[in-house]
């Protein structure tokens, strides 16, 4: 025989889902609270950490950039916020705020030599002999980072890889596949000539004709006639000793 | 010897800054870096005029190191717009000889004047050859002055009413008045 619904039924009910909703809500009141311990412990041992490897962090270029590998690893960006732990404990933010703006203005005093592209080693040792030779030194990588977070101000910062070479971008534009290629093809000696470019790219005399003739325009490039007659091609850019050329040579 | 430890800028040792540049931008950097080279150049080798026939005998203008010559088209350029900015002069008008002023010719002509009221040169006459000749200026900056850059001070200064150019018993010898 079926049961029918019935006053005493439906009482029943409400007060099942009444005690399962108490009974959910304490589990997730005790999910809470050991993820809450949890994470209490987390940032103590990376505070313990932090202040472990302070002076690590700040002065060995080479044990921060594997220190922001680990962070990398676990899924923490110590750089995301200024008010953060590591921010604070280790001074993070404004050290690369800091080089940050050291890194715009070697752009800006460099620009109109190598036409806003600029090698990142030489790019390095500019920023290096600015902040003087009591500053901790910095890395590569340090650089890299630091146009990283550049990179939120819109400003068009920006790192190309010709070749094995990474060079720092400061103006707005691109290079396409074939101004990428004469670039390439300049980084053994600093220069290229038409008819060797030609040769080694099989280009035709107007495609080389198009992209040198863009890259003289955005100074990227310089003419130089040589006294063996040819005309050569030199880019300011690959020739890292001309990061500043207003400085006398050997200094 | 004078300026011998002269250190070049490090564009002196790039080849494509030897040939004048076709990008405005670029040409206008590149002139600007030698300008002030030449003048600095000049100024530590105490040198008054350039010839641009002769300019490639001049460690300035020839890097034997790297094998370039500053091409004719650009030294010419380069004096030009020295010369537009008050930094030079032409001293002929086929633009063979160039007066180099590294000191700016009022500078001179006030350095010149100085110099005649320090030795009690006034009221009294002299001549632009005794000017030239060394005794009475030796060990002050004027020493060396060519006679053009001389003359260029002296009418500089006849201008202004501060001296008075006399011509002298033979064609070629002028008197000197000194107003101060």
């Amino acid at each position: 025989m079926r049961r029918r619904p019935g006053i005493s039924g439906l009482q029943h009910g409400t007060a099942a889902r009444v005690h399962y909703k108490n009974l959910g809500d304490h589990v997730q009141q005790v999910k809470l609270e050991h993820m809450r311990s949890q994470l209490e412990i987390f940032r103590k041992s990376l505070e313990e950490f932090a202040l472990k490897h302070r002076d690590g962090v700040r002065q060995d270029p080479e044990f921060r950039a594997k220190f922001h590998a680990m962070c990398a690893n676990v899924g923490v960006d110590p750089l995301a916020s200024n008010k953060g732990v590591w921010a604070q404990l280790l001074g993070f933010g404004d050290f690369y705020y800091e080089l940050g703006v050291q890194i715009v203005e070697a752009c800006l005093a460099t620009r109109a030599y190598n036409g806003g592209l600029m090698d990142l080693p030489a790019l390095r040792r500019y920023v290096q002999r600015r902040r003087g030779s009591l500053a901790d030194p910095i890395s590569e990588d340090d650089i890299l980072r630091a146009i990283g977070k550049l990179k939120a101000l819109g400003s068009g910062f920006a790192v190309e890889r010709i070749g094995k070479q990474a060079l720092v971008r400061s103006v707005p534009g691109e290079l396409n596949t074939d101004k990428n290629k004469l670039l390439e093809l300049g980084q053994a000696t600093g220069y290229i000539s038409e008819q060797e470019t030609r040769h080694k790219a099989g280009w035709t005399e107007r495609r080389f004709d198009e992209n040198i003739q863009a890259l003289l325009r955005e100074g990227l490039a310089m003419v130089d006639d040589s006294p063996g007659g040819g005309r050569l091609f030199w880019f300011p850019c690959l020739s890292s000793q001309l990061a500043a050329p207003n400085q006398p040579a050997g200094s | 010897m004078a300026g011998a430890n002269f250190s070049f800028p490090v564009f002196h040792s790039y080849p494509p800054y030897f040939t004048l540049q076709p990008v405005k931008e670029t040409r206008e950097k590149q002139s600007a870096l030698w300008k002030d080279l030449i003048l600095k150049y000049c100024k530590q080798h105490k040198i008054f005029k350039l010839s641009t026939d002769t300019a490639s005998e001049l460690e300035l203008f020839h890097n034997r190191g790297i094998d370039r010559q500053l091409s004719p088209a650009a030294l010419d350029a380069f004096l030009s717009e020295l010369v537009a900015q008050g930094n030079a002069q032409w001293l002929d008008s086929g633009h063979h000889q160039c007066l180099i002023l590294w000191k700016r010719l009022d500078e001179w002509a006030a350095a010149l004047l100085e110099w005649a009221r320090s030795s009690g040169m006034e009221d009294s006459v002299t001549t632009v050859e005794e000017l030239l000749s060394g005794d009475e200026v030796r060990g002050t900056e004027l020493e060396g002055v060519p006679r053009e850059l001389m003359q260029a001070m002296l009418r500089f200064l006849e201008k202004q009413g501060r001296a008075r150019l006399f011509k002298g018993s033979t064609a070629d010898d002028e008197g000197v008045k000194f107003f101060l």
